[in-house]
């Protein structure tokens, strides 16, 4: 765990030494919300559970959560998604 | 997103309803194998719609069957299934293509034939003359060249200086611009006269032999001045030498007379007005009524039954069907429009009265009167009767200068 931490920071040190925006380096989430219409997800690793309540995404770490009502799965492609409906709230669990 | 759009109609897509206990997987296997799923909707806990490309039903059947789901197919949309739909309907697809046809061999031909600019050539000559290049009522378009026909044109009627010929969709504009020729000058013998009687003011010859004089009173038809001019070797010099000169002295001119003679005519005009006066007059009211008359009896499509007014004046407008020969269908429409009148009394104080008058009056006198002369003494009268009545009774009396001479023909 500890080489694991240490890997981290060096790969952040870097990612802000050579300006490489850092959801490249470190494998990160992308998450662009878009009003309370749309939730772009990037770089995710599949879905944990979709009601039209709560839409949970699985992303390298942890899992997004989207609420919100009549949600929607605009599309899904092997990196990315979009959820649309009416959004109330993304949370990181 | 419009392209996607437009892609995946061309190819095809489908709606398919996803029933099973484990969906999530089932689209994450999806999504994990490259297939793309859109608009995926929860309908309730154990189904969801799911939007795919037609290309990606087999593989999804491996994965349901993997995620030990179960799908139905709910819509089929775009361009193949529009394609398989059409192909059972052979007659809708024939129609079509016969009204496409249709179209564009109907609007290949030449409908109407236009022809401006045209004063002295008639529209049938120039017509003939385009027939003769190829160009008329239903002839195909390529059938004839617009310079070809303006050439043609312009080689038979050399009184055409210029042909232009515009093929607007299936209707062709022939526009020509006619040579203005000077027109010849009419020469013939004639004498200036009167036109009506006068007081001859001034007079001014151009040519030929004045009658009369200035201060003179003239009849009309009366010979103002005279197209023969007298030889003017009548008197002494004749008798002094006779033989050779005497013929051609002796022999009257003949011409063409021209001048101006210039004229006091007078004119009078009466005119009366009524102090009290009942007129009919429009209220600006009106109503409209729209009906069929089929077979002599009308039925009102539109308007009142009734026209609510207690006088009125209508017009009417009759539209027939087409006729041919003895034959007509029995069926008119017809327009009405009816506008209120109302009667009522004009009073007027006597100073209106007379300007009316007045005015009638000269209205009357400018009728008789030509445009161009001008009033040299206007005299306005009431003319009285011995009754007082309800009535003002006015006489004008207008002086003018003007013009009076006409030309007239004579044989010499």
């Amino acid at each position: 765990m500890a080489w694991r931490d240490f890997k981290q920071k060096v790969k952040r040190q870097m990612s802000d030494i050579l300006e490489i925006p850092s959801d490249v380096v470190l494998d990160l989430p992308k998450v662009v919300i878009l009003g309370n219409l749309q939730v772009f997800i990037e770089n995710h690793r599949g879905i944990v559970e979709y009601t039209s309540e709560t839409v949970r995404i699985n992303v390298s770490e942890y899992v997004v959560v989207v609420k919100g009502e009549n949600l929607l799965l605009r599309n899904i492609l092997p990196e990315e998604i979009s959820v649309d409906g009416k959004i109330t709230g993304v949370f990181f669990e | 997103m419009f392209i996607f759009k437009l892609l995946s109609f061309l190819t095809g897509y489908v709606r398919i309803m996803v029933r099973g206990n484990n969906l999530e997987k089932f689209i994450n296997m999806a999504a994990g194998r490259g297939i793309f799923l859109w608009d995926i909707k929860r309908l309730d806990s154990r189904n969801i719609l799911v939007s795919a490309r037609l290309s990606a039903v087999h593989p999804l059947r491996h994965i349901a069957r993997a995620t030990k789901c179960r799908f139905e197919f709910k819509d089929r949309e775009g361009l193949p299934f529009l394609l398989s739909r059409a192909r059972r309907r052979k007659s809708l697809l024939a129609g079509a293509a016969v009204f496409l046809l249709g179209m564009y061999m109907l609007s290949s031909f030449i409908w109407f034939v236009d022809i401006e600019g045209n004063k002295k050539i008639t529209d049938g000559q120039i017509l003939e003359s385009a027939s003769k290049a190829g160009l008329k009522k239903w002839v195909f378009k390529w059938n004839f060249t617009p310079s070809r026909v303006e050439s043609v044109i312009k080689e038979d009627y050399p009184e055409i200086s210029w042909a232009g010929v515009y093929v607007r969709g299936t209707r062709v504009k022939i526009q020509v611009a006619e040579k203005v020729i000077p027109g010849v000058r009419d020469e013939h013998p004639a004498h200036i006269v009167a036109a009506k009687a006068g007081l001859i003011k001034e007079i001014l010859v151009l040519s030929g032999n004045p009658a009369v004089k200035e201060g003179d009173t003239v009849v009309p038809g009366q010979i103002l001045i005279s197209g023969i001019i007298p030889g003017p070797g009548l008197s002494i010099e004749g008798e002094n030498n006779p033989g050779q000169e005497r013929s051609g002295v002796m022999e009257n001119t003949i011409v063409q007379a021209k001048g101006l003679v210039r004229a006091r005519v007078w004119y009078e005009g009466y005119g009366e007005a009524l102090l009290e006066e009942k007129i009919t007059r429009l209220t600006g009211d009106e109503v409209s009524r729209v009906c069929m008359k089929i077979a002599g009896k009308e039925i009102i499509l539109k308007g009142p039954k009734n026209i609510p007014f207690i006088e009125s004046t209508g017009e009417s407008q009759v539209k027939k069907p087409l006729q041919w020969r003895n034959i007509s269908v029995p069926v008119e429409l017809i327009t009405e429009k009816y506008h209120e009148t109302e009667r009522y009394t004009e009073q007027r104080t006597r100073g209106q009265a007379l300007a009316l008058a007045e005015q009638r009056a000269m209205a009357q006198v400018s009728r008789v009167m030509p445009s161009g002369s001008r009033v040299m003494v206007r005299e306005v009268k009431e003319v009285s009767v011995k009754n007082p009545e309800n009535l003002v009774r006015i006489s004008v009396f207008v002086e003018t200068l003007e013009d009076i001479g006409v030309e007239k023909q004579f044989k010499p």
